[in-house]
């Protein structure tokens, strides 16, 4: 088993904001928490404009457990990065470290502005016993104990967001950047890695068409 | 007037030693508790049939399978 990763294929992301919904709605998440979230880039730019689903990057080396003065995350075998609510004390350090805005806190709580937090547990609940109601409450379902993968990723409909083993999920992305190159869109983009994913450093900057171009448009 | 001033003595005394017999106020470190690998299963109605808990390899081998329910090209043929 390698490491458990999600990847966003822009390409197929359609904002649909589905996998946002099925997060909330398996974990029970609380109002005003979100565990992943629908960015958008490019508003209006037509054929530039792009969406990427977006939680918790399960980082190798990640900046959130460098910083958290309570020392309340570890990493399971399957390289899910996790954390303890009972030794959190809600500072929002590792909200501050986080590149990709992972970690959440409730607006309300026992910490007056600030909460326990709260994120993205690839579907692998906490240190509670799997399964449990307890860790239900805390950390929301535990798929992976029972044998499936993250919900967002397995119900996506149109798999831009898959979830699983990095090696597997590596290789369906590359499978999909060739079949697109050899059907002529993006050629010789060199379909190799995470790089492919995200855009490489010779991918070019998005250009706005010009209105004049556009039929309709003032 | 001998016993007041014994009685005052005593709770002087007491009143001073009574830091003594307080329990430290300082908070333990808190420990990491350790977590169940997900191989061994959960503890609920919802495990999927096809794998062994408490067996990784069947694990891995069912969660590889599930793996390619999200790759179209295999799932098509």
């Amino acid at each position: 088993m390698a490491r458990m990763k999600f990847i966003c294929d822009t390409e197929r992301c359609i904002e649909c904001n589905g996998c946002v919904t099925a997060c909330k709605n398996d974990n029970e998440v609380p109002w005003g928490v979100n565990r992943r979230r629908v960015v958008t880039v490019n508003d209006g730019i037509i054929g530039q404009e792009k969406s990427v689903s977006v939680a918790c990057m399960h980082c190798t080396d990640a900046p959130c457990m460098a910083v958290c003065p309570v020392d309340c995350f570890y990493r399971t075998d399957e390289g899910v990065v996790l954390h303890d609510k009972d030794i959190c004390i809600g500072c929002g350090y590792c909200s501050f470290a986080c590149p990709f805005g992972a970690p959440q806190f409730l607006s309300k709580g026992a910490f007056g502005s600030r909460s326990k937090m709260d994120k993205c547990t690839f579907c692998s609940g906490g240190p509670e016993e799997n399964g449990s109601v307890a860790e239900f409450e805390k950390y929301g379902r535990n798929r992976l104990a029972e044998g499936k993968l993250p919900l967002c990723a397995e119900m996506c409909s149109t798999k831009a967001l898959i979830g699983g083993d990095s090696d597997v999920i590596t290789d369906i992305f590359n499978n999909r950047v060739k079949t697109r190159e050899k059907n002529g869109k993006y050629p010789g983009s060199k379909a190799f890695g995470w790089t492919t994913a995200y855009g490489g450093p010779d991918a070019p900057a998005p250009t706005p068409t010009p209105a004049a171009k556009i039929p309709g448009a003032k | 007037m001998k016993a007041h001033f014994k009685i005052l003595g005593l709770s002087i005394v007491a009143g001073l030693l009574a830091a003594c017999s307080e329990p430290p106020e300082i908070a333990a470190k808190a420990a990491k508790r350790p977590d169940v690998a997900p191989y061994m299963g959960a503890n609920n109605g919802f495990v999927t049939k096809g794998w062994t808990p408490g067996n990784q390899a069947s694990w891995t081998e069912s969660i590889d399978k599930r793996n390619q329910g999200q790759n179209e090209y295999s799932r098509i043929k």
